[in-house]
């Protein structure tokens, strides 16, 4: 194990635990030590939940490109991706865990479970996409569990072959999953009548693409930093990149064409998300247009992909910026109380019912219609730890199982 | 049988009551309103807006025939009662705060923490409990405690303590100007029904077809 292995494993093991403390301390005091009150239910937990379900893409970007479109050169490439995609799909249903009041009942999603709610859609593709992640990725690894793995492996005769005919029968189960965490997870949001932003047919095939893009950046970033930046890996590196770029121009596409809509039909719900996300929030939605499009297009660029730095850069400027986007899916929906009427005799007023804050706010009445939030350092902590949790474990794996392909492509 | 609630805002003088005694009654923590009543258009309750008509407006769970809130519920803590109520299983709920997103009346609110601190941080009276006394349950299910678990959520329950002794809700009978009544809207006969008759009867945020129980009769115009 390089030093450098060392120092990662060690750094993002470290905030792992942190962020286990902190949940543990959270569990203690309840979700008082978050910033979120009554009127704004949601923040960074979901939002991070929204963010790693995006960042899973990256093995169903792969296994569709090499099993069902034939682009052979991704291939070696093949491993990261699922390890990618299973890192992030389980730090994703981690995320939740500290947004639920009370975790210790989650038993109740067993016994009782509504099969009218999105969320334990949710709960099911997200598990069976992890299942799948990691069945397609110990199909992958068989040929290579010899030696000190060997007892890892099942018998078979010949196991490359059988690792090539069942990753191949494999790709389009799990391609049904892959699209389906995506779906599913904007459903949660999008079927919600009583919220105008999320409400939204455009939200599905939007989630579908910005995880398409920052998905397989996951993946090419991986792969710069596993196989560096040689000249044998320039041309499956450059396929990366155009799909990348092509999904964030879908991407923003599809989120502009949802503004239009909303900002042209004009009436008052319309102007008040339009304050927000563009008001309030105009150096943020700024930042998640420009940041995307902005690293995708360096990411299309030769001297960009030769570059260790400069592949580095882009790529974090794109996952920043999407990052910044799943951030935005609260606020104009919080902000824009949906308890709103025209008051007799005052037909161009639009007025809104405050609601309770259900918590202590120092300097603040207790009936809020509009609320700033910003995530408290227990929530912070706790994201960044999740997101340890993720590189923690590619690196481990990468370090302990035969991730990396020994030959040159 | 289908409990609805009308509320007569011609006869609501915006004195709170309703609130208070829903807040007391159902031992509601500090910073926690079941039942909120403001002034539609002004920023400052019992203040007339700058222009049109002064009228009051007292909002709670409407107990929606179609409710978004019992539809997100992963688990089926929201649940609707025989008699249409929507309650909240006490011991079911996970406290994953869906509900809160769905429902467009923002009348669901979140234990954030133990009520028993929550109480210290407000600098209540050492000791100073209020509220129906005891847990109660029905049809079997825990949809009343006076002390609530932290992380859960809450909401009015139309008092399905005070009802199950054929008591009226709280907020009726705490009404100085006998501006709410409750009774059955399947029959045509109640008094709920016959009100709602002559009178323009109209439901908060009908085009989100949530289809509320709870009516409200407009007031008169008058002049300012």
């Amino acid at each position: 194990m390089s030093v450098k292995m060392r120092i990662g494993l060690l750094f993002s093991g470290a905030l792992f635990l942190v962020a286990i403390a902190a949940w543990i301390y959270q569990l203690q005091e309840g979700l008082i030590l978050t910033n979120l009150q009554n009127s704004y239910s949601w923040g960074l937990y979901i939002s991070g939940l929204a963010f790693f379900v995006g960042n899973a893409a990256g093995g169903l970007v792969l296994t569709s490109s090499i099993y069902l479109f034939g682009v052979k050169k991704l291939k070696p490439l093949a491993k990261l991706g699922a390890l990618t995609a299973f890192a992030n799909v389980t730090a994703a249903m981690l995320i939740v865990l500290p947004d639920i009041g009370k975790p210790i009942r989650l038993y109740n999603m067993l016994l009782h479970p509504n099969w009218m709610s999105p969320l334990v859609w949710d709960v099911i593709v997200l598990n069976l996409y992890a299942l799948a992640s990691a069945l397609y990725l110990y199909i992958l690894l068989l040929p290579e569990l010899t030696g000190r793995l060997a007892w890892l492996a099942i018998k078979v005769d010949d196991p490359q072959a059988f690792s090539e005919r069942w990753a191949k029968r494999f790709a389009p189960v799990a391609l049904v999953f892959a699209i389906g965490i995506h779906v599913v997870t904007s459903w949660i949001f999008s079927t919600q009548g009583a919220r105008d932003w999320w409400f939204s047919p455009v939200m599905a095939p939007d989630f579908v693409s910005v995880a398409i893009a920052v998905g397989t950046t996951v993946v090419l970033l991986a792969a710069a930093l596993a196989y560096g930046t040689g000249d044998s890996y320039q041309e499956a590196y450059r396929t990366l990149g155009l799909i990348i770029f092509m999904a964030t121009c879908v991407h923003i596409f599809l989120m502009a064409n949802d503004l239009v809509i909303h900002a042209w039909y004009g009436n008052t719900e319309a102007h008040r998300i339009m304050e927000i996300a563009w008001g309030n929030f105009g150096l943020a939605h700024l930042f998640e247009v420009a940041a995307p499009l902005f690293g995708a297009w360096l990411l299309m660029r030769p001297q960009v992909l030769s570059s260790l730095p400069r592949l580095l850069l882009s790529s974090g400027l794109l996952i920043a910026g999407v990052f910044v986007h799943r951030f935005l899916i609260m606020p104009a929906a919080y902000n824009n109380i949906p308890m709103t009427m025209t008051p007799f005799g005052l037909p161009d007023s639009h007025w809104s019912l405050p609601i309770a804050s259900g918590r202590f706010l120092p300097g603040m009445s207790t009936f809020i219609d509009q609320y700033g939030y910003f995530p408290s350092l227990v929530e912070i902590v706790i994201l960044l730890g999740i997101m340890a949790y993720a590189v923690f474990l590619i690196l481990l794996a990468i370090a302990r199982l035969p991730i990396l392909s020994k030959e040159r492509i | 049988m289908k409990m609805g609630m009308v509320i007569d805002l011609e006869k609501c003088i915006g004195c709170r009551s309703c609130m208070v005694a829903c807040k007391q009654h159902n031992a509601q923590p500090p910073q926690t309103w079941w039942n909120r009543v403001f002034t539609p258009g002004s920023h400052r309750h019992l203040t007339p807006p700058a222009k049109g008509v002064e009228f009051f407006l007292p909002v709670h769970c409407q107990h929606c025939e179609n409710a978004p809130c019992e539809k997100v519920c992963p688990v089926g803590a929201t649940y609707h009662a025989e008699d249409g109520a929507v309650l909240i299983d006490y011991e079911r709920c996970i406290g994953c705060r869906y509900c809160m997103s769905a429902c467009p009346y923002g009348v669901r609110q979140f234990n954030w923490e133990d009520p028993a601190k929550a109480h210290q941080r407000s600098e209540y009276q050492e000791q100073y409990h209020y509220g129906y006394p005891e847990d109660h349950r029905h049809e079997g299910r825990l949809v009343y405690m006076p002390l609530r678990p932290k992380g859960i959520v809450e909401k009015c329950t139309f008092c399905a303590q005070y009802r199950d002794k054929g008591e009226l809700p709280a907020c009726v009978r705490g009404c100085p100007g006998k501006a709410r009544f409750v009774g059955d809207l399947d029959d045509p006969a109640s008094e709920v029904s016959t009100m709602m008759k002559g009178r323009n009867a109209f439901t908060l945020l009908p085009e989100k077809g949530t289809k509320p129980t709870v009516f409200y009769l407009p007031p008169k115009a008058k002049e300012v």
